[in-house]
């Protein structure tokens, strides 16, 4: 096992190198002049000042030469300090953000991870709960139910319903707040001389800080977006986990174990389950990187400022460096996720352990 | 033989399974007796019900579909089909344990070999885990896997198909059961493999007194090792007795149909292999009168009417045909 993860992490260094590649060969495809506009302040920008900047960060140099200093940065000919290059952790400065992009991408990520985190748990648990009665009790009531759920969820789009919710849980009753924290919760967050953020993580640095009320107050604004994710990718764990159970539970190994009289409950939780674990696993490393990477729809309509917001906000300021930043980390992220993923495949599957 | 035991009792068993395109008729009225220490073989070609029978003994039908109609299954005394799920479990592995046809599948691949070997111990025999071990690796030894303590940490892919096939005898082995039903254990496997496992069945079952009924539709392997034989067909006994009698004197066209269509290697005719014409009936939908008729050569109006029942042609034989003073063997 152990030889078998590590072979994953050295692979994980040529993975990067080619995601790289792809990423620059992507903001390639844009002109020189187009990379140049968004950073000539005075306007109206003219096409001197954009020739100057072109100039200045080597924009028309040859493509491999653009790459190199991409990624070990900028060596200034007067000072001798290097500047940028993502191999420094350098992503360059978000117009967006108005800050570093490595900064801003570390400051929006712990909303997203949050609302990933606390959806994730309850979406793999419900799925795979919801998924098993189905498939036991095939073609009885919970499964016909759990079906049509299933395709009303999926066909129901995340906008209507996070919208719908709010109209109810806010506006009508107003139980369920927007935003990640109320207002007085906000003013003890954000004082160093009470509150420790640790993680940036309210939920988390609440229980850290011992200060319950505001872990409560993190909750109740984290219930309505949670749901709102939730519904619908707990509907796509329930589908295939409840396919895979029912596939499982037509193995000849199946008919072994129960040949040996061990009870129903044994057969399904342990010799069913851990085999018709293998796709939920793939498909929920999978979800876990979409959550991570980005719930655009979500984050813009509970007014939560994650990486999804960053990405809508950069994308239609035109913001090619901050775009690229993100679209690097989420390259990252899915590439860890993928060896996460393999990594559990290795812990359910013995088999995969060999190749 | 000295003590003839009467272990198990199958009385008009009757399967049937409602699926969509109708009722299939699996096993009917089936009728036979096993006493202690008997090898029993049932033989007949695919589908006829012969793994049904079995599953329906293990009380394995899988319901919805599958229901059992009709019958009686009296194990010492004791008819299991009257009994519950949890009472039911209490023997099945532990009284009556079965080995399938194919072992690269019925080992669970997510679980050691020995998890699996221990799990039916640890169930039926009240033993902790150390001892339940130490059963596992004896067991494995046993059937001759070497080096069986160090093997029990293997999950089945590491074990080729024969050697599945003989972890696979250990776990049903594993509690002592006094009936072991091997369905077609050998069909999958390489024939060299076959022999040891036949030849291994035989050893164990002398050596631990049980009795084994074998399905299979190899009739090599029947007339090596078994001392009794049922013969079927579209989910009936055509013709039941002792192996000698059967084999010899076989007086039921389908019988004489499949011994005929064995190769004999002593032969110096250059004859074509026979082989019976047409197919197995439908199952689905009851079937008037033999349903052997459409295919028999010896077939007269009152077979196309009724069902013969089995009649009893001397102690240890007994057949199911209107013409079976005319049948021979050729």
């Amino acid at each position: 096992m152990t030889a078998y993860i590590l072979r994953r992490l050295l692979i994980l260094p040529v993975i990067m190198f080619g995601v790289t590649i792809l990423i620059f060969a992507m903001l390639m495809l844009l002109d020189p002049i187009e990379r140049a506009t968004l950073y000539v302040s005075d306007v109206p920008r003219t096409a001197t000042a954009v020739q100057k900047i072109i100039e200045k960060y080597g924009l028309n140099e040859p493509i491999p030469k653009q790459y190199i200093r991409w990624l070990v940065g900028n060596k200034d000919e007067v000072t001798g300090e290097i500047e940028g290059g993502i191999l420094r952790g350098e992503l360059g400065w978000s117009h967006t953000a108005q800050m570093p992009v490595t900064e801003a991408i570390m400051t929006k990520l712990p909303v997203t991870l949050e609302l990933a985190l606390w959806s994730i748990g309850p979406i793999m648990a419900s799925g795979i709960y919801v998924g098993i009665q189905a498939a036991v009790n095939h073609n009885k009531f919970i499964d016909q139910f759990s079906r049509v759920f299933a395709v009303v969820a999926w066909s129901f789009p995340t906008f209507v319903f996070a919208l719908l919710m709010l109209m109810i849980f806010y506006s009508g009753l107003d139980w369920l707040p927007p935003e990640s924290l109320s207002q007085w919760a906000k003013n003890i967050v954000w004082d160093p001389t009470v509150f420790t953020q640790y993680t940036k993580i309210n939920t988390v640095d609440a229980i850290l800080n011992w200060r319950w009320d505001v872990f409560l107050d993190a909750v109740k604004h984290l219930i309505l977006p949670v749901f709102g994710l939730s519904y619908l990718i707990f509907a796509q764990v329930m589908r295939v986990m409840r396919s895979s159970m029912l596939e499982t539970l037509r193995e000849d190994y199946i008919k072994t174990a129960r040949s040996k009289g061990l009870s129903e409950r044994v057969v399904r939780n342990l010799h069913a389950r851990k085999n018709a674990m293998l796709p939920v696993v793939t498909i929920g490393g999978l979800l876990f990187i979409g959550l991570l990477t980005g719930v655009v729809i979500t984050e813009t309509i509970y007014n939560l400022h994650g990486l999804g917001r960053l990405f809508v906000n950069s994308a239609a300021a035109f913001d090619v460096v901050t775009l690229l930043g993100l679209v690097l980390f989420s390259s990252f992220v899915m590439v860890g996720g993928n060896l996460l993923v393999d990594v559990l495949y290795g812990f359910f599957d013995p088999r995969v352990r060999l190749s | 033989m000295e003590n003839r035991e009467r272990i198990l009792n199958v009385e008009n068993l009757t399967t049937r399974f409602y699926t969509e395109e109708g009722v299939v008729h699996a096993v009917e009225e089936m009728s036979y007796q096993m006493d202690k220490g008997d090898t029993l073989g049932v033989v007949g070609e695919s589908g006829c019900g012969k793994s049904v029978h079995a599953l329906s003994i293990m009380g394995l039908i899988p319901s919805p579909p599958g229901k059992i109609e009709a019958g009686k299954v009296v194990f010492f005394g004791q008819d299991l089909l009257s009994l519950n799920e949890n009472e039911m479990r209490k023997i099945r592995g532990n009284e009556i344990a079965m080995i399938f046809q194919d072992p690269m599948t019925s080992l669970n691949p997510v679980l050691t070999v020995g998890f699996q070997i221990m799990e039916a111990i640890k169930l039926h025999q009240n033993m902790g885990n150390k001892q339940a071990r130490d059963r596992a690796a004896e067991l494995l030894s046993l059937v001759g896997i070497p080096e069986a303590k160090q093997r029990l940490d293997d999950y089945p892919h590491h074990f080729s198909g024969g050697m599945r096939q003989r972890a696979m005898i250990a776990m049903a082995l594993s509690c002592n059961p006094t009936i072991l039903i091997a369905d077609e254990p050998t069909t999958s496997l390489d024939v060299t493999i076959q022999a040891q496992i036949i030849d291994l069945v035989n050893n164990l079952k002398e050596k631990l007194g049980m009795s084994v009924i074998w399905i299979t539709h190899d009739l090599g392997v029947i007339a090596r090792m078994v001392n009794r034989v049922n013969v079927m067909y579209a989910g009936r006994i055509i013709e039941k007795g002792s192996v000698n009698e059967v084999f010899d004197t076989p007086k039921n066209p389908y019988t004489v149909g499949l011994l005929g269509s064995l190769p004999n290697p002593e032969a110096t005719s250059k004859r074509r292999l026979y082989s019976i014409a047409g197919e197995p009936p439908d199952l689905i939908g009851k079937i008037q009168g033999c349903p052997f008729a459409n295919r028999c050569t010896f077939v007269i109006d009152r077979c196309l009417q009724e069902m013969p029942p089995l009649e009893k042609l001397n102690e240890n034989h007994e057949v199911a045909c209107w013409e079976s003073e005319k049948v021979e063997k050729f």
